[in-house]
C-alpha cells in the first residue's frame, strides 16, 4: 500500500466476519488494496460463535485461522477493528469514507499474557456467549481472538479496577485516556458484509424466552456446546445445571413470520439437525423432539436429515410451536398442533431450543449510509454504484454460500476499480 | 386421492371476507392460539385445508365453523396473514346460504347486489296490505294520542280479532313462520351432516328431554354468559357490543310474547279489556322494552364503531354479510325508537312512516334470519349442544369398544 488513505483502486469491506474476510482476501490477493473494517474487537463474526459449521462440521479454528493467517501476510490489506463507517460521500471509483476507531485503551504493545485479566476486579457480561457468563473489564473477547490483542470496558472499570489494570501490565500497553479516533480513506467501491444478528427471542411473546431458564436460543447452544464456551462444552439448562433428559427444537421461531422476520433464514432447520449431534454425543439417550413447518435442507444437506431422522429418539412434529408453557420442575410444555394426524400435542420437555433466524445487522443498527435494502434489511446490491453486498447482508444464507456471493463481490468490486 | 375442488365455492368465500385463504402455509399457529379449540379437535388449522381444496361439503357438516367465535387471535399470530378468523367467517356465511331454504332468497340474502331486492319484497308486501287494509290514511292528532300505532291498518268492530293485530300477525308470523320452517330445516340437515362427518355410530339416541337438559340447555346457559367470547383476547372488546345486544333480544323476544298473548289472549277476557291498546310508559313491560330498544341501540352501535375501526386499522374492506346484519339491527331499533317518539310528540303523519319503515325491518330480521349472520343464533347454538353431544356417551358406540 502506498499511501495512509488509500491508493486509487482501493476497496472498502465493512465487515470482518467469514463473508468480509473471504471478500477482502479475494481482492487483495489479486492485487487490490483492501480496507477491512469490524466493529468488533475481534474478527471472524458469527462463526468465530459456532461450535461447528457447515459444511463440514468443523470447528470455526479451522477456516478462520487460515484466513487471518492470509490477512496477516498480506500488505495490501488493512484491517480495522473496534472501527466504524461514519460518513460516504462522492460516487463509483472516486469515495471518501469517514472511518471511526473506538479506543481500544490498550495498544500495540499488548502481548497478550492476560496479566491484566488477572489483576481485573471487575465483571461485565459476555457478550460473546451471548451474556451466559461473566468476563472481566480487562479481557480478550474469546479464546481465538484474532488480532490477538486485549480489550478494556472502560465504563465498567471501577477506579481500583483501572488502578489495577494499569499495574498489572508489564508492556505499558494500558492507556485509558485513548480517544476515539476518526480517519478519511478513498476508494472506488464499497463491499458491505455486515453480517447478521440473531433475531430478538423476546419479541415472540408466546414463546415465552426470558421467563423460564430452559428456554434458549440456538446460537446459545452454539456457545454452551463450544469448547470455550460458558459451560466448556456442556449442554445443560442455565439457572439450575440439570443435564437435560428431554430437547424441543422449536423451528421458524420468528422467521417466515411477517409478525417478525418474514422471510427463511436458511440455516435454521440444519444448525437444528447439526445441534441433535451435539446433544447425541453427550447424552444417546436423550429424547428430542423437533417441531417444523417444513423441513428445509437443500441439496446435499438432504443426506443429513435423512441420517438424524432415523434416531431412534428422536420425533418429528410438523406442527409449529405457538405456545410455550414454563413449568414449576423448571422445565417447559411446548404446545403445537401436530398437522398430520390433527391433535394438539403438550410435549412436557427439560429443554426448548428456538431455532431464531438472522436478522440482518443492519435493519438492527440501522445503516450508516443510504443503502439500497429490501424491505427485511437485506442490502440489494448496486455495482453500478460501486455499492456491493456479500453474504448474510445480502441474504439469510449458510458459510458455503456466503463465500460464493464474497468471491462474487469481490470481482465485482474489481471490476469497478479497474474502470477508473 | 381425487380432490374436486369447487372454485365457486373458493371464490365465494373470497368475496365474504376469506380473500387471503390461499396465503395459508399450514403451520398451525392458530390452532394453538385459539383459546376456544380443544386439544383432540382443534381448529381453525384443518378448515383452512379444507378451504384451499374446496372441500365445501366437510366444511358445512364441521361444528368447528361455529364454534369460532371470530377472536381474532389466530389472526394476530398468523406468520402469512391469512386471517383464519375472518376466513371461519366466510365459511359460516357460506353455511348460511348452503342451508337456506328456500335457496333463491337465500342467495339473495348473501351479496349486496341482492339488497334492493331484500328491501323490496316487504316494503311492496307491507305497503300493499296497508292500502287494502285501507289504514293508509293520517289519523286525527286526538286518534294518534289514543291508540298510537294499534290502528295503523285501520279498525274494525270485530272483537275477537282486531284489525291491527289480524294484519301483523298475518305479515309477521308469515315471515317468522318461513324463517322458522327453513331454520328447522337447516338445523336439521346440518345435526346430520355433523354426525355423518364425525363417524359417530351411536348405540342409543338421547330422548327429546335428556338432548335439552343434557347438550342444549348448558349450550344455552353458556352464551348467555359470554363463556367462551371471554377467552377471547384480540376481539375482547366485542362482548360490550355483543352482550347488551344479545340482552336486548332476549328482552325483546319476552316483551313481543307478553304483548302477543296480552293483545290477542288475555284481552278477549271481559275483565283485561284494558289490556288493548298502548302500554303506559311506566307499564313494567313497557320499560322493558325501552330498555331492550336502548340496549339494542347502543350494542350494535358498539359493534358497528368496533368494526369501522378494525377494517380502518387493517385496511380491509368489510363485506356485505358482516355489515347487513349491523345496518338492519341498527335499522329496527331506530326506527322502533323513533316512531315511539313521534307517538309521544304527537306528529302522525311521520310517525306513522317511521311506522312503516320499522314494519319493515323487523320482517326483514325475521324473514332473512336464517340466510344472514342472524342464523348463528341457531347454528352456533346447535354446534355447541353437538360438541357436548360428541363428547357424551352418546357420541360413542359404547357397545364395541
Amino acid at each position: 500500500m502506498t499511501d495512509e488513505q488509500g491508493a486509487s483502486g482501493a476497496i472498502l469491506v465493512v465487515g470482518g466476519g467469514i463473508s468480509g474476510l473471504t471478500s477482502a482476501l479475494e481482492a487483495a490477493e489479486v492485487g487490490n488494496d483492501v480496507f477491512l473494517v469490524e466493529k468488533n474487537a475481534y474478527f471472524g463474526g458469527r462463526v468465530a460463535q459456532l461450535n461447528q459449521y457447515f459444511p463440514k462440521l468443523c470447528p470455526p479454528s479451522c477456516g478462520l485461522e487460515i484466513n487471518f493467517k492470509r490477512v496477516k501476510d498480506n500488505r495490501r490489506i488493512r484491517p480495522f477493528t473496534m472501527t466504524t463507517v461514519k460518513t460516504v460521500t462522492g460516487g463509483p471509483g472516486n469515495y471518501e469514507v469517514t472511518l471511526e476507531t473506538a479506543p481500544r485503551y490498550v495498544n500495540s504493545n499488548c502481548t497478550a499474557c492476560g496479566e491484566c485479566t488477572a489483576a481485573c476486579p471487575d465483571e461485565i457480561d459476555n457478550d460473546f456467549n451471548l451474556g451466559m457468563d461473566k468476563c472481566k473489564a480487562a479481557y480478550l473477547p474469546h479464546e481465538m481472538a484474532f488480532p490477538r490483542r486485549y480489550v478494556i470496558n472502560k465504563a465498567a472499570l471501577s477506579v481500583a479496577g483501572a488502578e489495577a489494570v494499569k499495574a498489572a501490565c508489564k508492556y505499558n500497553a494500558v492507556d485509558l485516556e485513548m480517544k476515539p479516533e476518526t480517519k478519511v480513506i478513498k476508494v472506488s467501491a464499497i463491499i458491505w458484509a455486515t453480517g447478521w444478528t440473531p433475531y430478538d427471542p423476546t419479541k415472540m411473546d408466546n414463546l415465552k424466552f426470558g421467563q423460564s431458564k430452559a428456554i434458549v436460543t440456538n446460537m446459545m447452544i452454539e456457545r454452551m456446546a463450544a469448547p470455550g464456551g460458558p459451560t466448556d462444552g456442556a449442554i445443560i439448562r442455565p439457572g439450575d445445571g440439570k443435564q437435560p433428559e428431554s430437547f424441543a427444537f422449536v423451528q421458524c421461531a420468528g422467521s417466515r413470520d411477517e409478525n417478525h422476520l418474514e422471510f427463511c433464514s436458511y440455516i435454521c432447520c440444519m444448525a437444528t439437525f447439526k445441534q441433535m449431534t451435539y446433544i447425541r454425543e453427550r447424552y444417546p439417550e436423550a429424547k428430542i423432539y423437533v417441531f417444523y413447518i417444513d423441513l428445509r435442507t437443500p441439496g446435499k444437506y438432504e443426506k443429513f436429515r435423512e441420517k438424524l431422522m432415523d434416531d431412534k429418539n428422536s420425533t418429528f412434529i410438523k406442527g409449529k410451536v405457538a405456545e410455550i408453557i414454563p413449568e414449576l420442575d423448571g422445565g417447559v410444555t411446548v404446545v403445537a398442533e401436530n398437522a398430520v394426524t390433527g391433535e394438539k400435542i403438550r410435549q412436557k420437555v427439560d429443554m426448548a431450543v428456538l431455532a431464531t433466524g438472522m436478522q440482518p445487522s443492519l435493519a438492527v443498527q440501522g445503516a450508516p449510509v443510504s443503502l439500497n435494502m429490501d424491505k427485511s434489511g437485506f442490502i440489494i446490491s448496486e455495482p453500478e454504484k460501486g455499492m456491493i453486498s456479500a453474504g448474510c447482508a445480502r441474504k439469510a444464507a449458510d458459510v458455503v454460500t456466503t463465500n460464493q456471493s464474497s468471491t462474487a463481490a469481490a470481482l465485482k468490486a474489481i471490476q469497478i476499480s479497474r474502470r477508473s | 386421492m381425487n380432490a374436486q375442488p369447487d372454485l365457486d365455492f373458493i371464490k365465494y368465500l373470497k368475496s365474504a371476507g376469506g380473500d387471503t385463504l390461499k396465503k395459508c402455509y399450514q403451520c398451525a399457529t392458530c390452532s394453538v392460539v385459539c383459546p376456544l379449540s380443544t386439544d383432540s379437535k382443534p381448529f381453525p388449522r384443518k378448515e383452512m385445508i379444507w378451504a384451499q381444496w374446496g372441500l365445501k361439503d366437510k366444511l358445512v357438516a364441521d361444528p368447528d365453523i361455529f364454534l369460532c367465535h371470530q377472536c381474532g387471535d389466530c389472526t394476530a399470530y398468523c406468520p402469512r396473514g391469512a386471517k383464519p378468523g375472518d376466513v371461519l367467517g366466510a365459511i359460516r356465511a357460506f353455511a348460511y346460504t348452503h342451508y337456506g331454504w328456500p335457496s333463491g332468497l337465500a342467495k339473495l340474502a348473501s351479496s349486496s347486489k341482492g339488497l334492493p331486492m331484500l328491501v323490496a319484497i316487504p316494503a311492496v308486501i307491507i305497503f300493499v296490505l296497508w292500502l287494502v287494509s285501507g289504514g293508509l290514511v293520517v289519523p286525527s292528532q286526538a286518534d294518534f294520542a289514543t291508540h298510537g300505532y294499534q290502528q295503523f291498518f285501520g279498525h274494525w268492530d270485530f272483537y275477537w280479532l282486531s284489525k291491527n293485530v289480524f294484519y301483523i300477525d298475518v305479515i309477521m308470523l308469515c315471515a317468522a313462520g318461513l324463517a322458522v320452517f327453513s331454520v328447522y330445516k337447516g338445523a336439521l340437515s346440518m345435526w346430520k351432516g355433523m354426525k355423518e362427518h364425525s363417524g359417530i355410530q351411536s348405540t342409543f339416541r338421547p330422548t327429546i328431554v335428556q338432548f335439552t337438559t343434557e347438550f342444549l340447555w348448558p349450550s344455552i346457559i353458556e352464551i348467555v354468559r359470554h363463556t367462551r367470547f371471554r377467552e377471547c383476547k384480540t376481539n375482547i372488546d366485542r362482548i360490550q357490543g355483543h352482550l347488551p345486544l344479545m340482552l336486548s333480544f332476549i328482552g325483546l323476544f319476552i316483551v313481543t310474547v307478553w304483548s302477543a298473548t296480552a293483545n290477542d289472549v288475555l284481552a278477549l277476557i271481559p275483565s283485561f279489556h284494558f289490556l288493548h291498546g298502548p302500554m303506559s310508559v311506566w307499564n313494567p313491560v313497557k320499560i322493558l322494552a325501552n330498555v331492550s330498544a336502548i340496549a339494542m341501540i347502543v350494542g350494535v352501535g358498539i359493534l358497528w364503531s368496533n368494526r369501522s375501526r378494525k377494517e380502518k386499522e387493517e385496511g380491509t374492506k368489510g363485506s356485505f354479510y358482516d355489515w347487513f346484519l349491523i345496518w338492519l339491527i341498527m335499522a329496527v331499533g331506530a326506527s322502533g325508537l323513533l316512531a315511539e317518539i313521534a307517538r309521544w310528540a304527537g306528529l302522525a303523519a311521520p310517525g306513522y312512516v317511521i311506522y312503516y319503515v320499522h314494519l319493515v325491518t323487523v320482517m326483514m330480521l325475521f324473514m332473512y334470519m336464517p340466510y344472514t349472520k342472524f342464523a348463528h343464533l341457531v347454528f352456533r347454538t346447535l354446534a355447541m349442544a353437538f360438541e357436548k353431544y360428541r363428547e357424551s356417551p352418546y357420541g360413542k358406540n359404547t357397545l364395541n369398544t
